[in-house]
């Protein structure tokens, strides 16, 4: 027993030794110490949550996100075919693209509510401009960041929604043209499109939000924290551990609960792949939907009312508040211009969030085409993983050997080249070992494909000549 | 210098000054709570992250395959031949058709098929005046394959074949590179 407690005692002892080597060298505890103790005036608060939420939200956004770059092929003949492999193959896949999906919505809700509860406690006021100014500044960074990653799936509503998203941008007065093709990299929505969106959500902006809470916070904890607007509260500081840190931590545990909750209850949507010929009813994610609606009520020329002006003159104001209202009055209900604009802007957008989900809904045509939509990206999430063929083609070649100059042209657009099958029809490999499509059956099926249960695209009767078809039949026996 | 007297537990941390005081059993009870809560976040998030990262990294190759190698005319007697052979692989996200080499040599009738993937570390093996060489770090063998010389740790993988209507046929696959025993991966 006494050797074991001497070991004991020399092994604290070590570790103690090592532990003052380590913080001579780097001054660790000290700085640890001085964070946990920040003064908080007026007490550890819930409603200060959000700040550390934030702050959590980032870096499992980026957690997630390094994750996801593993799998992701920025390139827009692969992008969705991997996106599709992470949603559906990989352990844990659907699991982390959903709390980088929800995850980034998430940070638009919170950042909202941060502000709202900076604003309301009158904090923004002497002393504390610079953070609420860089604290705006990151909300455009986050609508940034929310923005680019909508495209990365390269689904249907990626592809659309960021069309309408970059044409909206054309339409600014002067540098509208220019602007939009350096976001498209070009004339058109395209790979390059993809890549350069890719690289500013995936380096660009995340340097810019590490710089921009650094800076935050550092002013932050030079200016101290404001307390509550009524002082009543102001002679009792806490530090911020442990009351607050437990409040924070708390507070980051409900986020990851409701952000894997809604992962794996209702897993973050992936449609089937841009298809640019299709007639996609694009509507933008729900952040962006006051504006959208909006843009209903100003047509033409008007319309950069709600695309350039409102937002325009909106992060104005909030950048320019700290010195706009200068009076030392906290109380939101003593400041009732400055508390009535923010429940205006809140409840207007809130409003036309609804509005635009309530004419969509009543609106019998957009109602079923979106119905429609929701369909077609159900079934395609349920429907199982098919890694993405790449060079196929060549490989059926040998055997069946060039196809006839009629199935080039009257069947090749849709069943591929070599009858590989492409988006609109499917292989035609093997085709005339299935029942009811022997050759005979096919000469026929040439005639009147209606008569064989096919359905549109497939053209009720072909214009071709009998020895054309059975020249294309022939070739299909071939085909193996 | 003596450290021994100095304070780094952080639950030490000072009070602020006109705060409320929290007993220290208070305080560490409150600080093991947070422990537990970050634990039961990051525990879970970590391991969905590993084995996400992980993913199929740890499971087996599925190259193997029997693929077409060419016609029998033209492989001469002793002397390698390069044939390329086409691989159709499940990677990830796509199904992948790409070029892989295997070295074929006549022996009066008999046919050996060779990996061209070099035991040692990989790199393409190429013929040479002797038989067959590695121009990464010049591992040699003879014509039939058997190690000469090099940090090779073993002779050249034969790969299995069979001859359909004139055409070679050869099952292609992976061995384990740097061991002395022929092993699949």
């Amino acid at each position: 027993m006494a050797r074991v407690s001497i070991l004991t005692r020399m092994a604290a002892t070590r570790t103690a030794e090592f532990r003052d080597w380590f913080d001579e060298r780097t001054g660790a505890s000290e700085t640890a110490r001085a964070a946990l103790a920040e003064p908080i005036r007026g007490g550890a608060r819930w409603t200060y949550v959000f700040g550390s939420g934030l702050a959590f939200l980032a870096a499992l956004q980026a957690l997630t996100g390094i994750a996801l770059s593993i799998y992701y092929v920025p390139s827009s003949d692969h992008a969705h075919a991997s996106v599709v492999f992470i949603q559906k193959a990989v352990p844990a896949g659907a699991l982390l693209r959903g709390l980088h999906h929800y995850g980034a919505s998430a940070m638009i809700v919170l950042i909202v509510m941060h502000l709202t509860q900076v604003f309301l406690f009158g904090a923004y006021k002497a002393k504390r401009e610079l953070v609420w100014v860089t604290g705006v500044v990151m909300l455009l960074v986050i609508l940034a960041f929310a923005f680019t990653g909508y495209l990365l799936p390269w689904d249907q509503a990626a592809y659309f929604g960021t069309k309408v998203g970059t044409s909206i941008a054309g339409e600014v007065p002067v540098i509208g043209e220019i602007q939009r093709r350096i976001m498209l990299g070009g004339t058109d929505l395209t790979t390059l499109t993809l890549s350069r969106f890719f690289t500013a959500h995936i380096l660009l902006f995340p340097l810019a939000l590490l710089v921009m809470i650094a800076t935050h916070i550092l002013l932050f904890r030079r200016a101290g924290a404001a307390g509550p607007y009524h002082r009543r509260d102001d002679h009792r500081v806490d530090s911020f551990y442990p009351k607050q840190m437990l409040m924070d931590a708390v507070f980051m545990l409900i986020l990851f609960v409701a952000l894997a909750v809604l992962s794996t209850k209702w897993p973050a949507e992936l449609g089937p792949q841009a298809d640019p010929t299709s007639d996609y009813l694009a509507r933008p994610p729900w952040y962006f939907l006051p504006l959208f609606q909006l843009l209903k009520y100003f047509p033409g020329k008007l319309s950069l009312i709600p695309t350039v002006l409102l937002p325009g003159a909106l992060f104005t104001t909030l950048l320019l508040l700290p010195f706009a209202d200068r009076r030392a009055e906290r109380h939101p209900l003593r400041r009732p211009i400055a508390t009535g604009m923010l429940a205006l802007i809140l409840a207007g957008a809130a409003g036309l969030i609804v509005l635009s989900k309530y004419e969509d809904r009543t609106n019998k045509e957009f109602s079923v085409k979106i119905k429609e939509q929701e369909e077609a990206a159900r079934a395609f999430m349920t429907a199982k993983f098919q890694p993405q063929v790449i060079g196929q083609a060549i490989a059926a070649m040998p055997a069946a050997g060039a196809p006839p100059a009629a199935f080039s042209e009257n069947c090749a657009m849709c069943h591929g080249d070599r009858g590989e099958g492409n988006e609109v029809g499917p292989a035609l490999t093997g085709i005339t070992e299935k029942p009811g499509r022997a050759p005979e059956d096919l000469l026929k099926l040439l005639k009147d494909s209606r008569a064989y249960g096919l359905k549109d695209p497939m053209p009720e009767s072909f214009e071709l000549a009998e020895d054309e078809k059975r020249q294309i039949v022939e070739w299909l026996k071939k085909l193996k | 210098m003596n450290f021994q007297d100095k304070t780094t537990n952080l639950t030490d941390a000072p009070e602020a000054s006109t705060g409320t005081t929290l007993s220290a059993r208070r305080r560490s009870f409150l600080g093991v709570l947070i422990g537990f809560i970050t634990s039961g976040i990051a525990v879970p998030l970590g391991l969905a992250v590993g084995r996400f990262t992980i993913g199929p990294a740890l499971s087996d190759s599925n190259a193997e395959q029997w693929v077409g190698a060419g016609p029998l005319t033209g492989i001469p007697e002793g002397r390698p031949v390069k044939r390329i052979v086409t691989i159709s692989q499940e990677v990830g996200w796509g199904s992948f058709t790409e070029p892989g080499s295997v070295w074929v040599i006549r022996n009066s009738e008999a046919i050996t098929v060779f990996s061209a993937v070099c035991p040692h570390l990989g790199c393409s093996i190429n013929a040479s005046a002797k038989g067959f060489i590695c121009p990464c770090h010049q591992s040699s063998w003879n014509s039939a394959g058997v190690k000469t010389g090099g940090p090779t740790p073993r002779d050249m993988d034969v790969l299995e074949h069979r001859i359909e209507n004139d055409a070679l046929l050869v099952k292609y696959q992976a061995f384990k590179q740097g061991i002395a025993q022929k092993e699949k991966v």
